[in-house]
């Protein structure tokens, strides 16, 4: 490949590259369709870029326009992203779970003058708020399903637009060409949005050149081949899918494969067989999860043997996260657990042919990517954003659960007095779109301020622990982070949430806990523990001696000072309904830690016993009192 | 509001079983572009209203047209081969097979080649096969069913299986469409997507549908017409709105007052 030349660093450059090079003779991407994969070579992806350009020329379209796209990840997404491109526009990705005054927002933001979306559901938003949006010329659709008699003059659904474009090529020949020509690499190829933890979101934008670079020094990494299999899943909105799905299938060669539906993931992953695969660390969660509950109903004979081979495949993945190789008899013992139990496990979950699976952000608990390692799938972790693009990556063979990997190549990472990450690199943004000066803001010489906090290990690993504002202060002003705590203990399958405590009024960290009733009970059961509520199974000796013991585990693997010294078993769950959770299930701390405000004040104080009376509303309206008594419980060491 | 030409007509049907009248002298015409709503309270006659226009009970007296054929003396298979298509109020799927499967059987009765031909599966009866499975899988995406593609329908919940036979049944490409309490046990996000589903098909399928429900709100939310009911005599017809609010419908569903 001739890295780095000019000619080679826009997105629809890249795109006639692979066309002139492999055009019919090799597929693109795939998608699933009516029950069948449907494939697309390079020439007809090309053609559909370049026809559903020229449509959007020839329907007004200028250079340095703004085009939304809403959808699901779909081959209309990605051609859609890169006709925008070749015209010399900018592609704004929305999320599809938006509500229509965010995607208002979005729209206004971003002067976008072309809607592009899947089907009724986001035609629907787009027409509820398009009064509000004067710049907007044309609102395209994709799946034209539910929407046969809708007259808005506004929409046009996406084959028409090919269609004119094809007409407009025989008109105007040589047109696509030219405007390809045009776009240069510091041309703004995405604007991406960031959720911002204060204020109204951000527009980061992203240049051709930024995006290449990215996907070049990932590439350099692990080296995706043409013909590899690559299922695309992660939202298209966000930068990583730009980098690995856009511009890595661009770069490399490797085929895109889209899902049937969202729900039918899991089905259609076993279909493709990815070597490459991208989840967000929820998704993995969830794997994890899916396995566990499919081991549980096995037959005792199978369960025995996942059960013996299990620590093999754990001990294998220590031996090579230190980067030693394995002897002759633990790779016997590894092959053996292979072929009886991991090899038919990872085909159930569609991971036969992983070669690099990915995740990102810290939100992943480690003991997930151990199992992973264990069962033989090669996961690593990412460290990345919108703003300083992809930064870390963890290296074949020097995997370590705790980090997110040495620096990417070609970017350097530094850390400031306060412990902030720095970033510097071709990859970080060129701005906020009409925003610079929160740009001029988190730049300082050319170093990118993340907002991140973090240190380097001892191999020169990012360790990213928290935002710098989500950090808590203990008394004497040493510093600790609660969701990294609080991940850690949601991987027991006996915790299913934690809320961690501690402020500069206090000498420890402290926990409440939120005991998995199911799992919970499932073990009461087998040990002929009698319980009667979910109250009452919370403050069982028993329970309590079992979560302590998930505290001590992952106690170990925190800082001394941010140990968990005290907890309860609260006595209910944290519920959505009661605004104690947000609606995917995010601890809201502010509200929480003020609810409890005096059950806090409890566990810092000396009883060990902690009575609340809860007035309760029925679902009639009547309202009564229930008095609990709670325990509050130390752990030592 | 132009309902079309009719293509359904109930002329004075009266069925009973020995003593019971459970029909007397019902007539109703239903329009090519309608959904048509037959309601009641319980035991009022409104299944065996479907079941006499798909031959499962013969009316003693009356006639049914369908279009300008006379449904009143063929046998059910022959009704279903003239274009009637029906759903049922317990659900009367085959639970072994797959969604995919279930559909496909509706297909039968356009299937032309023969056993020994289907056997062999090879020229053109596997095209036919393809052409009918194109078929099935354009009703599978309309209904949203293809997360449960490959699943056997027994395992599927209560409302899942509901919309496998409301594809069962649309797959059969019915020229009228009978369903039997389609949103019967659902709970009010399921029944919101049933009737978002029978408005879907009624417009890009242009298919009249007669529907039997006792839940009024979903009668007014989607259709045109409706005839009331009530121990087997017609009480009422006309719009959704008009017979919600005819004394003799209150009085039916809600009791006399003394």
């Amino acid at each position: 490949m001739d890295e780095g030349t000019a000619y080679n660093n826009t997105l629809p450059k890249l795109l006639e590259e692979q066309y002139l090079k492999r055009g019919e003779a090799q597929v693109a991407m795939r998608v699933k369709d009516r029950g069948i994969w449907r494939s697309f070579t390079w020439k007809e992806y090309y053609e559909k870029v370049k026809f559903f350009c020229l449509g959007l020329v020839h329907l007004g379209l200028k250079r340095g326009d703004k085009v939304s796209i809403l959808g699901e990840n779909k081959p209309e997404w990605y051609w859609a992203d890169l006709a925008s491109l070749s015209a010399g526009a900018t592609a704004v990705g929305i999320f599809t779970d938006c509500v229509p005054s965010e995607i208002k927002y979005y729209l206004q933001d971003s002067d976008s003058t072309f809607v592009i979306v899947h089907d009724q559901e986001q035609v629907d938003k787009i027409l509820e708020i398009k009064e509000e949006l004067p710049k907007i010329q044309k609102l395209i659709y994709w799946d034209h399903k539910g929407l046969w008699f809708y007259d808005d003059p506004i929409m046009m659904g996406f084959e028409e637009v090919i269609a004119l474009g094809r007409e407009y090529d025989q008109s105007h020949p040589g047109t696509y060409e030219d405007l390809v020509s045009q776009v240069q690499p510091e041309d703004i190829a995405v604007i991406c949005y960031t959720s911002g933890t204060t204020g109204l979101p951000k527009g980061a934008m992203l240049s051709h050149g930024n995006i290449v670079a990215m996907t070049r020094s990932w590439l350099e990494v692990d080296g995706w081949q043409s013909g590899e299999q690559y299922l695309s899943f992660l939202p298209p909105a966000w930068v990583t899918e730009q980098a690995l799905g856009v511009a890595g299938s661009l770069i490399s060669g490797m085929e895109v494969n889209f899902p049937e539906d969202p729900e039918t993931v899991q089905e259609n992953i076993r279909e493709v067989g990815p070597g490459v695969l991208f989840y967000g660390p929820r998704l993995w969660e969830s794997v994890v999860s899916m396995i566990q509950a499919k081991i549980t109903d096995t037959s005792p004979f199978r369960r025995f043997l996942y059960n013996s081979f299990l620590p093999l495949g754990y001990r294998r993945a220590k031996l090579l996260s230190s980067k030693e190789t394995p002897g002759l008899w633990p790779r016997f013992l590894f092959a053996l657990a292979h072929f009886f139990v991991f090899r038919a496990l990872k085909d159930r979950v569609g991971l036969s042919n992983i070669r690099c699976a990915y995740t990102a952000g810290s939100a992943i608990s480690p003991d997930i990517l151990r199992y992973f390692q264990a069962i033989g799938v090669n996961i690593k972790q990412l460290y990345g954003g919108s703003e300083q693009g992809l930064v870390s990556i963890h290296r074949d063979g020097e995997i370590k659960w705790e980090t997110s990997g040495p620096a990417m190549p070609g970017i350097e990472i530094k850390l400031s007095d306060e412990g902030e990450i720095l970033i510097k690199g071709p990859n970080t943004f060129v701005g906020y779109y009409k925003k610079m000066d929160a740009y001029n803001n988190k730049m300082t010489d050319g170093w990118y301020h993340t907002e991140d906090f973090g240190h380097l290990d001892e191999d020169n690993h990012l360790v990213v622990i928290d935002r710098m504002e989500d950090l808590k202060e203990l008394k004497g002003g040493r510093k600790f982070s609660p969701q990294f705590i609080e991940i850690r203990l949601r991987f027991s399958p006996y915790i299913k949430d934690a809320l961690v405590i501690g402020s500069v009024e206090h000498d420890f960290v402290s926990s409440i806990i939120n005991i998995d009733m199911e799992n919970v009970g499932r073990w009461a059961e087998k040990r002929h523990i009698v319980y009667t509520t979910f109250t009452d199974l919370s403050q069982k000796p028993e329970v309590i001696q079992l979560i302590r013991e998930e505290l001590k585990k992952v106690n170990r693997s925190v800082p001394e000072h941010s140990r968990v010294k005290r907890f309860l078993n609260l006595h209910k769950e944290f519920d959505a309904d009661e605004s104690e959770l947000t609606r995917t299930r995010k601890l809201r701390r502010v509200f929480v830690e003020d609810k409890y405000g005096d059950m806090i004040k409890a566990i810092y104080g000396d009883k060990t016993e902690y009575r609340i009376e809860e007035s309760i509303k029925y679902r009639d309206g009547r309202t009564g009192r229930i008095e609990n008594v709670i325990q509050v419980n130390r752990v030592e060491g | 509001m132009d309902n079309g030409t009719s293509i359904l007509k109930v002329e004075d049907v009266t069925l009973s079983f020995g003593g019971i009248t459970a029909l007397n002298n019902v007539s109703f015409e239903v329009g090519q572009k309608e959904v048509f709503a037959v309601i009641g309270p319980n035991g009022a006659g409104k299944t065996s209203v479907l079941n006499c226009i798909n031959g499962f009970y013969r009316p003693q007296k009356g006639r049914l047209m369908f279009r300008d054929i006379d449904l009143t003396r063929l046998r059910p298979h022959k009704i279903a081969e003239t274009g009637i298509s029906r759903t049922f109020q317990n659900i009367e799927l085959y639970t072994g097979l797959s969604t995919l499967d279930n559909l496909m059987a509706s297909r039968h009765i356009h299937m032309k080649r023969g056993a020994l031909a289907a056997a062999l599966h090879f020229g053109p009866t596997r095209k036919e096969e393809i052409k009918h499975r194109a078929i099935v899988e354009d009703v599978i995406d309309l209904l949203e069913m293809t997360a449960i593609r490959h699943k056997p329908v027994g395992l599927l919940p209560y409302g899942l299986r509901k919309r496998v036979e409301l594809g069962r049944a649309i797959c059969a490409e019915p020229s009228l469409l009978l369903l039997d309490e389609p949103m019967a046990g659902m709970n009010v996000e399921e029944k919101e997507d049933m009737a978002r589903f029978i408005l879907d098909v009624f417009e890009l399928k242009e298919i009249p549908i007669v529907l039997v429900e006792h839940d009024m709100q979903v009668v007014t939310d989607i259709a045109m017409k409706a005839v009331v009911l009530d121990f087997g005599n017609k009480i009422a017809e006309g719009s959704p709105m008009e017979v919600a609010q005819d004394t003799r419908v209150i009085r039916a569903y809600l009791g006399e007052e003394d």
